[in-house]
């Protein structure tokens, strides 16, 4: 459909105007005071680098452990929500669909109601540890289940594996019967054409899920704080108390910005590495 | 069959998907360098036999030689019989060349074979200079080329192509026809090719097997076919032919359009075949374009359709059958009127009498 340029930009205003009123209007803002400093609980307009120097003499290794975390978390997720989302579109026949269903369904749950439900099982009084007593393989509850960075990677892949699995199963619905009976055809093994076929088709899907999982795990502060326990120190918990009880604002903007150029920087290396893994040759 | 080896050997082959039977138990030998078309209307089959012939499907009985050796166990991978998928099922995320290459590529042929190769099947199919393409910016014609220069340069025992033409344009399905033709006899090998379009076959094929049902109901040269068919069913599907019931009894037929005429054999409900081309009319029985024939009805004139070459007319016998006759005859067409009282007429060397099934 044609439209006259008048009328284009007026259909475009009011998702542009919420755009800029509620994401570049505040982002902006935060970059603005990253560079600002706090004198005597006050913010002072400024132009230092000072936040900056700080976040990397002090949290490099607070956002390096960070992302760590959600590097492993968006490894686990993306390779499990891969498996499902193949065993939707392949396996599962007509119930395809029905298991996607399924596990779109837990999302309801809600995000504080997993967090709590993996405090249940692992805990020192949980059903993972009361299991084991009934079973007599332990003596006393193994307290290192919970408040880990194994109980955080555990919550979080559960939490973000649905919204994992949904762009893979976009990419693998896709994706149809004859051109793999046509690689087969023509001497490739089950693997080879797994290799050669479905997976390059799947890149978009794959690069998608990764970065999404990535991002939320990197950015989340709640799980680590009910389930990570005391060295389980993620950058969100920091920059969380750097805009809370400590009321350093321009500290945690600049925090946050070295979190999203970082995330950024990890999301385009991996996203350059699927597509060199996947691409034909 | 022609005179060559024997490539490809069903022997008492059926699938039965469930409770359906899709082949039941046939015969059919392939001979190295025919062009064979499988003929059928959809759901008779003949798609399910390719799958068999190219390892897709395993038979629920029997077994499938291919060069001599029992392959009935062994997947598509493993059978030296490549496919034109209907549909084509090209890699959509592959160029031209890569798509060409791949079957070498998995078979680990060097590189620079491979790029010869690619190289001269392309030329083979007139795709030259869209190595680089992504095969998604293809026309459908040249994707069709894309999928036949894929199979072909695996140097395939048996080419094996379904409904290759089917999502082509008239035009381009001529010109493919042609191509076709001409790459069978450059490239010397065994064709069999999945059609419901009896054009497409008497075109190409050098051998038709027409099925019906899941059984080959006739097999031979398209001419043995179009002139002599063996079934109703046959004569019907593949070019257009008049039918007209009666009865032999005592060495001869009566027809329930009151011709009689001796034949031999068992006493039985019978059907008299022929073609329309075969049919003359006129105005009046003793017209000289009915010189010749030996039966003639009279009807009423209800159609006449100009068809080019030839006037496709329709005519009421008795009001109860309708007959129709493929005409030459120009000089006839403007002496006819719809409405017209006309004569009809045939000659019985023309028309072939078969049991009525």
């Amino acid at each position: 459909m044609r439209l006259a340029p008048n009328l284009r930009s007026l259909l475009l205003a009011p998702s542009s105007i919420i755009f800029v009123v509620l994401f570049l209007l505040p982002v902006g803002y935060f970059f603005v005071l990253s560079f600002w400093r706090v004198r005597a609980y006050q913010l002072r307009p400024d132009l230092t680098f000072d936040q900056y120097i700080t976040v990397v003499t002090d949290y490099a290794q607070s956002i390096a452990y960070t992302f760590g975390i959600a590097f492993a978390i968006a490894v686990v997720t993306t390779t499990i929500a891969f498996a499902y989302a193949y065993f939707c579109r392949f396996k599962a026949g007509r119930f395809g669909l029905v298991f996607l269903f399924v596990a779109i369904v837990t999302l309801f749950g809600g995000y504080l109601t997993k967090i709590y439900m993996w405090k249940t099982i692992l805990g020192s009084g949980g059903i993972l540890n009361s299991a084991f007593m009934i079973l007599e393989l332990i003596d006393t509850p193994i307290t290192a289940f919970l408040f880990s960075p194994i109980a955080v990677i555990i919550t979080l892949t559960h939490y973000t594996l649905p919204l994992a699995v949904l762009p893979i199963y976009g990419s693998l619905r896709g994706i149809t019967d004859t051109p793999l009976q046509a690689a087969r055809d023509l001497g490739a093994s089950q693997t080879r054409v797994f290799f050669n076929i479905v997976l390059p088709q799947t890149r978009i899907g794959l690069i998608t899920s990764f970065s999404l999982t990535f991002l939320f795990a990197a950015g989340d502060y709640v799980t680590p704080l009910l389930v990570g326990g005391p060295h389980t120190s993620m950058i969100g918990l920091f920059i969380q108390s750097q805009f809370g009880h400590r009321l350093n604002v321009p500290l945690g903007s600049a925090m946050s910005f070295s979190v999203v150029v970082c995330c950024l920087l990890v999301i385009t290396v991996v996203a350059l590495l699927i597509n060199r893994v996947t691409r034909p040759r | 069959m022609s005179d060559g080896a024997v490539l490809v050997d069903l022997r008492g082959v059926s699938k039965t998907f469930g409770t359906v039977t899709a082949v039941h138990p046939l015969q059919l030998r392939i001979a190295q360098g025919e062009f064979l078309a499988i003929l059928g209307p959809s759901g008779c089959g003949k798609t399910t036999l390719l799958r068999l012939i190219g390892g897709f499907l395993l038979p629920t009985a029997g077994t499938v030689h291919i060069g001599g050796k029992d392959m009935t166990r062994l997947g598509p991978e493993h059978r030296p019989t490549n496919m034109v998928f209907q549909g084509y099922g090209l890699f959509p995320h592959m160029t031209v060349a890569q798509n060409i290459a791949y079957g070498l590529r998995v078979a680990k042929v060097s590189r620079v074979e491979i790029d010869h190769r690619v190289g001269r099947a392309m030329d083979l199919v007139h795709l030259e200079g869209l190595a680089d393409r992504p095969v998604t910016n293809l026309s459908g014609g040249q994707q069709q080329r894309v999928a036949l220069a894929r199979a072909l340069i695996m140097r395939p025992d048996a080419l094996l192509l379904d409904e290759p033409l089917a999502a082509l344009d008239l035009k381009l399905r001529k010109a493919m026809q042609e191509e076709l033709r001409r790459i069978h006899a450059s490239t010397g090998g065994t064709f069999v090719f999945v059609t419901h379009d009896q054009e497409e076959a008497m075109g190409l094929a050098t051998r038709i097997c027409v099925m019906e049902g899941g059984h080959i109901v006739q097999d031979g040269r398209p001419e043995e076919i179009y002139n002599t068919p063996t079934t109703q069913f046959v004569s019907t599907f593949i070019g257009e032919a008049n039918i007209m019931p009666g009865q032999r009894s005592n060495g001869r037929v009566i027809l329930n359009t009151g011709i009689a005429f001796a034949d031999s054999g068992a006493e039985e409900a019978v059907v008299s075949i022929i073609r329309p081309e075969k049919m003359s009319i006129a105005t009046h029985r003793d017209d000289q374009t009915l010189a010749g024939c030996d039966a003639y009805l009279s009807g009423r004139l209800l159609d006449a359709i100009f068809r080019g070459p030839h006037v496709h007319y329709s005519v009421a016998i008795n009001d109860k059958i309708v007959v129709t006759i493929d005409s030459r005859d120009m000089d006839m067409r403007r002496r006819l009127s719809i409405g017209d009282d006309v004569v009809v007429a045939w000659r019985f060397d023309d028309q072939r009498i078969l049991t009525d099934r």
